[in-house]
C-alpha cells in the first residue's frame, strides 16, 4: 500500500511550523516537525523522510551545516527556507547539497511544488529516468540529442545543447552558476558568470516565445537557473 | 662653527610633554637669533668704516680751499658726510662720521690750525653747534628711518600673514593646509626645502616644496625647524633646509607666526569633524525618528486590511464561494506581498544607511534583469500597458542582480503609484560611451523642478496631501544601489511623460571587462 509522503520540517518558528503542519497535513503529507538542527538531524536518521524543509537560520547550528551533514548518508531532497537577500547563504546551502529553496515568505502553491518536483527527483534516482523532457512546447530529447519546437528542430550548438541538456535533466529544480559552469565549462570556468550570461541569452532567442517574458528559463536572481516544464 | 642642536632629540623627550618640548624651540629660536646677530655686527663695522671714509673724502676737497672758506661754512659742509651716513649706512656710523668731521674741522680748519686747540670764543661756538646739530640731526634722521624701515617690514610680514591666514580659511583638509604651508613658507623665506610633518605619521611628510638647488645629503646645521603648537595639542612642525644657516628676526618672527597659524588651522579642521560627526548622529536621529511614525504608518495599512479580511471570513457572515469572499482573500495576499516590499525597503534602506551596503557583483544582462523585476510585479500592472526594449545584446554590467532588480521595482512601482492606470510604462536601455544608460518612462505628473533632486532623498514625497502614501525610502534606495554601482540617477520632466534615468558602467571598477570565452569545441 502506497503511505503518504513524510516530510520533516526544521524551523525553530513556531508559528511557521503550526502553519505548515496544518496545511501539509491537510494536503495528505505526514509532517514530523524539529525546531533545533540537532533534533532535525535526529528526526532525519530515524523516520526516513522522503522531503525534508530546513530553514538556514536555526539557533543551535548552521543551516548549511545541517544539509551538508545530511548528504553524507542521505540523498533525500532537502528544500531550504531562507529571506530574501540571504542569496549568498542559499548558494552556499546549493552547492552543500541542498536541492531546492523558497524564500520567505512564500505563497502555498510555491511550496507544494517544490515537493512535487523533489518527490519526482528522489523517485528518479531510484529508477526510472526521463529522457524526453517538455516545457513550454519545447521537447527536449536527451538520448538524440534533438530540441523539437512543435514539428521544426531547433538547430543549437553544442555548447548550447549541453546547456540545455543539464539544466532539462534537472527540470524545475534550481540550479546554481557554479554548478552550471562547472558542468558545462568544466571547473577552472566555474566563476565565469558572464559566458552564462551569454549563453542564456542566446539560448533564449532560440527557445523563447517572447524573449522579454521568458517561460522555459527562468532566473533565480543571485543564485541561477530554472528549466520549467509544462507540468 | 658652532654645532646646531640636535633637533631628533626632542622627538625622544616627547612624550615627556610638549611644555618641554616648546622650551627647547625657544631655545633654538635664540640660536636661529644669534646667529644673525653675528652678521650684523659685521656689517656695521663695515659702514663706520665708510663713515670715516666719506668725513676723509670731505676734508681732502676742503683743504685747498681753506682760505677762501670762514670756519662756519665749512662746518655746514661736514654736515654732509653725517648726513649721508645716518641716511645710508645708519645711527652708529653717523655718529662716528660726526666725531671725525669734529675733529677733522677742529684740526685742519680752526685756527690755530694742525692743532685741537681753539683760541677765538666764535669758533668754540662753532664747532659746539656743529656737533649739537651732527649728533641730533643724524639721531632725528635715523629714527625717521628705522620708524620707516620697521613700518615697511611690519607691512611685508603683515601682508605675508594675511596672504597665509587667506589660503588657509579656504583648505578644509589636513593634506592641503600642509601644502598651503609649505607653499608660503618656501615663497617667504629663501629656503633650498621645506617639509611639513604632520602628527601622527611622522616619517613621511604631508607636504614638501623644494628648490631644484636641493640635493641630499645635506647638513644638519641647515635645517630649522619650527613646531605646529596650539594650547591643546602638538600638530606637526615645519623643517626648514636653508642655504645659509641664518635668519633675521623678523623672518624667525614670521616663521613663527606660521607655525601658529598652520596649528590652528590644523586644529579648526579637527573641530570640524567634530562638529560634522555631532551633526550627523543629529541628522540620524532625526532621520530614525521620521523613519519610525512613518513605517508604523504605512506598515499598519496593509495590516489592517488583512486583520479586517481575515476577521470578516472567520465571522462566516460571508458565504463561501462567494466573489466577494475571493476578493477579501485576493485582498490578503495583494497587502501581504505590500508588507514584504515594504519591510525589503526598510532592510535596504538601513543598509546603505549604515553603510553596510554589501554588493554580490556578478557580470549581469539588464534586460534579464529587468524581465525579472516585471515578471514579480506582474499582478501589479495588471492596469498598465508595459513596453520593455531593452537588448539581451547590449555589454554586460559588473552588478548586484537583486539590488539592480529593486532599483526597476522601486522604479516602476513609483511609476504604478503617481502615473493614472491604463497609461503605459515604457523601460528602454542604451549604450552610451562606457556607460549603460537606462529610462523608465511613466505618463504621470510631473514634479516641480525645484523638487527633481530631492524625490530622491530619504522621506521627500512631492505630494504631501495625496492619498498615495509611501515611506519615500524608494527612489532613495535606488539612489543608494546606483551610487553604489559607480552610476548617477535622475529624474526628468517631459511634455507627455516622466523619466526616471540612471546609468551603470560597463567596466567593472578595477577596470575589467567580462572575460571572453575560450574557443569552446564546438
Amino acid at each position: 500500500m502506497n503511505k503518504d509522503p513524510l516530510i520533516l520540517i526544521i524551523d525553530d518558528e513556531p508559528q511557521i511550523l503550526r502553519a505548515l503542519k496544518t496545511i501539509l497535513t491537510a494536503r495528505h503529507y505526514q509532517v514530523e516537525l524539529a525546531n533545533t538542527g540537532e533534533q532535525g538531524l535526529a528526526l532525519a536518521a530515524t523516520t526516513s523522510p522522503n522531503v525534508i524543509i530546513l530553514d538556514l537560520s536555526l539557533p543551535d547550528m548552521d543551516g548549511t551545516q545541517v544539509c551538508e551533514q545530511i548528504r553524507s548518508w542521505t540523498q533525500v531532497p532537502i528544500i531550504i527556507l531562507s529571506v530574501r537577500d540571504g542569496e549568498t547563504d542559499k548558494v552556499a546551502a546549493l552547492d552543500k547539497g541542498a536541492d531546492d529553496f523558497l524564500t520567505k515568505p512564500f505563497g502555498i502553491d510555491e511550496l507544494m511544488a517544490r515537493i512535487r518536483v523533489a518527490l519526482r527527483h528522489s523517485e528518479k534516482t531510484i529508477g526510472n529516468v526521463t529522457s524526453v523532457i517538455h516545457a513550454g512546447g519545447l521537447e527536449i530529447d536527451l538520448v538524440h540529442y534533438r530540441v523539437m519546437h512543435g514539428n521544426e528542430e531547433l538547430h543549437l550548438t553544442a555548447t548550447e545543447f549541453k546547456l540545455l541538456a543539464y539544466l532539462a535533466s534537472n527540470a524545475d529544480k534550481v540550479l546554481t552558476h557554479k554548478s552550471i559552469l562547472i558542468h558545462v565549462w568544466g571547473n577552472e570556468d566555474a566563476d565565469h558568470v558572464e559566458y552564462l550570461r551569454v549563453y542564456i541569452g542566446g539560448l533564449r532567442k532560440k527557445i523563447e516565445t517572447d524573449i522579454n517574458h521568458p517561460q522555459i528559463i527562468r532566473t533565480e536572481p543571485g543564485i541561477g537557473y530554472r528549466l520549467v516544464t509544462s507540468e | 662653527m658652532q654645532p646646531i642642536l640636535q633637533i631628533n632629540t626632542i622627538q625622544k623627550f616627547l612624550p615627556l610633554g610638549l611644555i618641554r618640548y616648546s622650551k627647547l624651540c625657544d631655545t633654538i629660536h635664540e640660536y636661529n637669533h644669534m646667529k644673525s646677530f653675528k652678521s650684523h655686527t659685521i656689517t656695521i663695522v663695515g659702514n663706520m668704516l665708510l663713515a670715516l671714509v666719506m668725513a676723509a673724502g670731505v676734508t681732502l676737497i676742503l683743504m685747498p680751499l681753506s682760505d677762501y672758506l670762514g670756519a662756519q661754512i665749512v662746518a655746514l659742509v661736514y654736515i654732509l658726510p653725517v648726513l649721508l651716513s645716518v641716511y645710508f649706512l645708519g645711527l652708529f656710523p653717523a655718529i662716528v662720521a660726526a666725531i671725525a668731521s669734529f675733529l677733522c674741522l677742529n684740526y685742519f680748519f680752526i685756527p690755530p690750525t694742525l692743532s685741537l686747540l681753539v683760541h677765538q670764543a666764535q669758533d668754540l661756538l662753532t664747532l659746539l653747534v656743529f656737533l649739537i646739530v651732527a649728533v641730533f640731526t643724524s639721531q632725528l634722521i635715523a629714527k625717521a628711518r628705522q620708524g620707516m624701515k620697521l613700518a615697511k617690514q611690519r607691512e611685508w610680514e603683515a601682508t605675508s600673514i594675511y596672504q597665509l591666514i587667506l589660503s588657509l580659511s579656504g583648505a578644509n583638509n589636513l593634506e592641503s593646509i600642509a601644502h598651503i604651508l609649505a607653499q608660503h613658507t618656501f615663497k617667504t623665506i629663501p629656503s633650498l626645502r621645506v617639509e611639513i610633518l604632520l602628527q601622527p605619521n611622522f616619517e613621511t611628510p604631508a607636504a614638501v616644496v623644494e628648490n631644484r638647488k636641493f640635493r641630499l645629503p645635506f647638513e644638519e646645521k641647515h635645517l630649522i625647524k619650527y613646531p605646529l603648537l596650539t594650547s591643546r595639542s602638538y600638530k606637526g612642525e615645519i623643517k626648514i633646509w636653508v642655504d645659509h644657516p641664518v635668519v633675521s628676526g623678523e623672518e624667525d618672527r614670521l616663521l613663527s607666526m606660521y607655525a601658529n597659524q598652520g596649528a590652528l588651522a590644523l586644529e579648526r579642521i579637527d573641530f570640524f569633524a567634530v562638529e560634522t560627526r555631532a551633526h550627523i548622529l543629529e541628522e540620524t536621529d532625526q532621520v530614525k525618528s521620521t523613519l519610525l511614525s512613518s513605517v508604523s504608518h504605512e506598515l499598519r495599512s496593509p495590516l489592517a486590511v488583512i486583520k479586517a479580511s481575515v476577521s470578516s471570513l472567520r465571522s462566516g457572515m460571508i458565504e463561501w464561494d462567494s466573489d466577494a469572499h475571493l476578493d477579501l482573500l485576493s485582498s490578503i495576499e495583494e497587502e501581504t506581498d505590500h508588507l514584504n516590499f515594504l519591510v525589503g525597503n526598510l532592510l535596504d534602506m538601513s543598509r546603505i544607511e549604515a553603510g553596510a551596503l554589501t554588493l554580490h557583483k556578478k557580470w549581469n544582462s539588464l534586460a534579464e534583469i529587468a524581465n525579472e523585476a516585471l515578471r514579480r510585479m506582474q499582478k501589479l500592472l495588471e492596469d498598465f500597458t508595459v513596453e520593455i526594449n531593452i537588448s539581451m545584446d547590449l555589454p554586460l554590467v559588473f552588478s548586484d542582480f537583486v539590488l539592480l532588480e529593486q532599483v526597476f521595482t522601486n522604479l516602476i512601482s513609483n511609476s504604478v503609484k503617481y502615473a493614472p492606470s491604463g497609461t503605459h510604462i515604457f523601460l528602454s536601455a542604451t549604450h552610451e560611451g562606457d556607460y549603460i544608460h537606462t529610462l523608465v518612462t511613466n505618463q504621470g505628473p510631473g514634479v516641480p523642478e525645484e523638487d527633481l533632486d530631492r524625490i530622491f532623498e530619504k522621506f521627500h514625497q512631492v505630494n504631501k496631501n495625496d492619498r498615495i502614501m509611501s515611506t519615500g525610502l524608494g527612489l532613495s534606495i535606488c539612489k543608494g544601489v546606483v551610487s553604489a554601482h559607480f552610476g548617477k540617477i535622475w529624474a526628468e520632466n517631459r511634455s507627455d511623460a516622466f523619466v526616471f534615468h540612471f546609468t551603470l558602467p560597463t567596466k567593472s571598477e578595477d577596470n575589467r571587462l567580462p572575460a571572453s570565452e575560450k574557443v569552446l569545441n564546438e
